[in-house]
């Protein structure tokens, strides 16, 4: 019986010199969608192109598709479909002839291919652009083409690198709601790299997070959510007060002006709030549990690893804070 | 009505104390307003989004590689395939026509029956060796502007819009990559030197009337030539492609390719001049390939101060130096970013 896990690795590491990229890696990844998350430089690209079969790893071993990354890289590629973040389409050719090119590297009969290039082209919502030149297309149309590209074949798992990257609104959703139609009624597999966590989060269903090469979390985001369940509460007077009780008793408390979440620590953790609340005198308006998204949940982890990292808000309230976090250390970049 | 008016306990129960009580005052907040989308109508968008799937077989490895020969080949005949710029186009075609002239003047000297016009344009050794590795206007017009144009357009293309990654993302090794890139710009090359170099003795036998014994007899000569043909494409295409592998536009790597073999043969020629030796024209790839080429076809040589093997080692170490330029390289090229 075919294992159920689509790629498998077992202390998988690879060294570059004395630079540890990726370290020691026991990922197990199920059919459906997956994640993968992780910041820059944490080992995301060399995962990628160690699981395809592209770079040797130093040590270990790994699986994909049943097919062993050390010797059976050409029978990965054939399999997998891979849509890079960058631009890899000839900016002169037709998008037509594009996707029929890239069928025909995979060993496709020049004739089948290109009646395949019609159909991924129409699947990914550009069939009446397809006989127009790339260079006149926009970035959403770019990577609708680059999916075309990587789907020709059907493979049964595809690998997309920041798929959604620098689309607008509406290009953005189409590919979310392309991919999940992969996913649902092709019955195919996804691992998707992003950084954009909200897309993840409607695309996936596991989530595999890398941090400075080696795994800080992996399974499905509604397990690992449970890790961060918080009570948040809406508080009426004595916020203050509320807030020091709850903290004088164990809780976790973060707060926002009226608004506080209290980590879901113990079972009745409610009746403390609300025993706290009568204690002090302060009116709670409203109670439920807090549905967090996936950024915290990643926010929530890289803390636990002693990690300080801005979370969209902050970014896009400063940029100036954004081009710190993104740009290197040498150049005064980092968590500040 | 104002607050304090209204929270008079004769004041008239409205609920607004209430709700202000709840909710917070009613001042403050005069400029807020609501905000809502309406709900209306999508414009009209047919589509409806299917994933068909295939259960086609993938052939082997000589496909793909077929493939990758049948892009850049077929791109200079007609749309669908690698897209060589025009000029490029008109130029080939302008060169495999000027490079006929050699035929054209052979056929009129067989129509017009005239000796001396065919020991002038007509097969023999020494015009054999010159439509292949003739200086002037061959190897300084045409051949080595071919190959610029087209090496100028392969890798560093791929590089610059990041096509690599279609490769080297698809089963397709690096070797494979590289090496039918290599065979398809030699082969564009080919059709020109070599096509026409077949042209040029087709005419002859045409012209002529020329039976088996003559063709039994020239067919070394000829084979010679087209063997030295051989050696130029592959010396300018190693040379070219290595440079087109380092860089990331089109205009180095043919700029380069021209420099090289322009600049060492103006070298070699200056230092001839003023010192009267031929040492230096063993860096120009250019005299190492005619000095081999007129050893092969047994024509007068006119770097006769050194053995042609001389140019023979100096060629391939140059090949070498290229091709290992082109594989290391190519062998660093990135399939996640570039």
């Amino acid at each position: 019986m075919e294992d159920d896990r689509i790629i498998h690795t077992k202390a998988l590491t690879k060294s570059y010199g004395p630079h540890v990229a990726l370290d020691s890696l026991d990922i197990s990844i199920p059919r459906g969608a997956t994640g993968l998350l992780g910041q820059n430089g944490a080992g995301k690209s060399t995962f990628l192109k160690t699981i395809l079969g592209l770079i040797q790893a130093t040590s270990g071993e790994g699986t994909v598709l049943g097919y062993d990354i050390r010797h059976q890289g050409v029978e990965i590629r054939q399999r997998i479909g891979y849509m890079p973040e960058y631009d890899a389409l000839n900016p002169d050719m037709d998008a037509i002839h594009q996707v029929r090119y890239s069928g025909e590297l995979l060993g496709m009969n020049p004739v089948v291919a290109m009646n395949r290039a019609h159909e991924a082209l129409q699947f990914v919502g550009i069939g009446e652009q397809r006989y127009r030149e790339i260079s006149s297309f926009s970035t959403g149309m770019k990577q609708a083409t680059k999916l075309a590209c990587a789907i020709i074949h059907d493979p049964d798992l595809l690998i997309a690198d920041e798929p959604s990257n620098g689309l607008d609104t509406k290009a953005r959703e189409f590919m979310i709601s392309t991919l999940n139609t992969m996913v649902n009624d092709g019955q195919r597999s996804v691992l998707m790299a992003s950084h954009l966590m909200d897309d993840v989060e409607r695309v996936c269903e596991n989530i595999i997070l890398l941090h400075k090469g080696k795994l800080a979390a992996q399974g499905k985001i509604r397990d690992l959510k449970a890790i961060d369940r918080e009570i948040e509460i809406h508080v009426w007077g004595g916020a203050t007060p509320l807030e020091q009780r709850l903290i004088d008793q164990g809780f976790r408390v973060r707060r926002e002006g009226r608004v506080m979440r209290i980590a879901h620590t113990v079972d009745d953790t409610a009746t403390h709030i609300l025993r706290a609340a009568a204690e002090v005198g302060a009116q709670i308006r409203r109670m439920h549990e807090y549905e967090a998204s996936l950024e915290d949940l990643f926010l929530a982890i890289m803390d636990n690893l002693g990690y300080t990292v801005k979370s969209s808000d902050d970014l896009l309230r400063s940029p100036m804070e954004a081009k710190r976090v993104d740009a290197p250390e040498s150049l005064g970049g980092g968590a500040s | 009505m104002n607050d304090e008016e209204r929270l008079q306990p004769e004041a008239p129960v409205t609920g607004q104390g209430r709700m202000d009580v709840a909710w917070g005052a009613n001042t403050g907040d005069e400029t807020e307003q609501e905000l809502f989308n309406a709900n209306t109508a999508q414009g009209g968008e047919v589509f409806e989004q299917h994933y068909t799937p295939w259960r086609g077989t993938l052939n082997p490895r000589w496909m793909r590689n077929w493939a990758i020969l049948r892009h850049h080949l077929l791109g200079i005949f007609r749309k669908g395939h690698r897209p060589w710029t025009m000029p490029t186009r008109i130029f080939i075609l302008i060169a495999f026509l000027a490079s006929l002239s050699d035929a054209g003047m052979t056929l009129l000297s067989g129509l017009v029956g005239s000796s001396e016009f065919h020991s002038l344009f007509g097969v023999s050794r020494d015009n054999l060796y010159g439509h292949v590795l003739g200086f002037f206007p061959r190897n300084v017009l045409y051949y080595p502007i071919i190959a610029a144009l087209l090496v100028g357009s392969v890798i560093s293309e791929d590089r610059e819009h990041g096509t690599s990654a279609l490769y080297f993302s698809r089963p397709v090794s690096r070797v494979d990559y590289v090496g039918m890139k290599f065979v398809s710009v030699g082969l564009i090359q080919a059709l020109v030197v070599l096509g026409s170099y077949i042209l040029y003795f087709l005419a002859e036998v045409v012209a002529y009337g020329r039976g088996w014994a003559w063709m039994v007899d020239v067919f070394p000569m000829f084979l010679a030539g087209f063997v030295a043909g051989l050696l130029l494409i592959f010396t300018y295409t190693s040379i070219g492609l290595s440079l087109s592998s380092v860089s990331t536009g089109r205009f180095f790597p043919g700029i380069g390719l021209l420099a090289i073999v322009f600049g060492t043969k103006t070298l070699a020629s200056i230092v001839k001049n003023l010192f009267g030796r031929e040492i230096l024209y063993l860096i120009s790839p250019y005299d190492c390939v005619a000095h081999v080429g007129q050893a092969l076809i047994g024509t007068q040589t006119t770097y006769d101060q050194y053995s042609w093997t001389y140019s023979l080692v100096a060629l391939v170490a140059m090949n070498a130096l290229a091709l290992y330029v082109l594989a290391s390289r190519v062998a660093s090229m990135e399939v996640t970013r570039e």
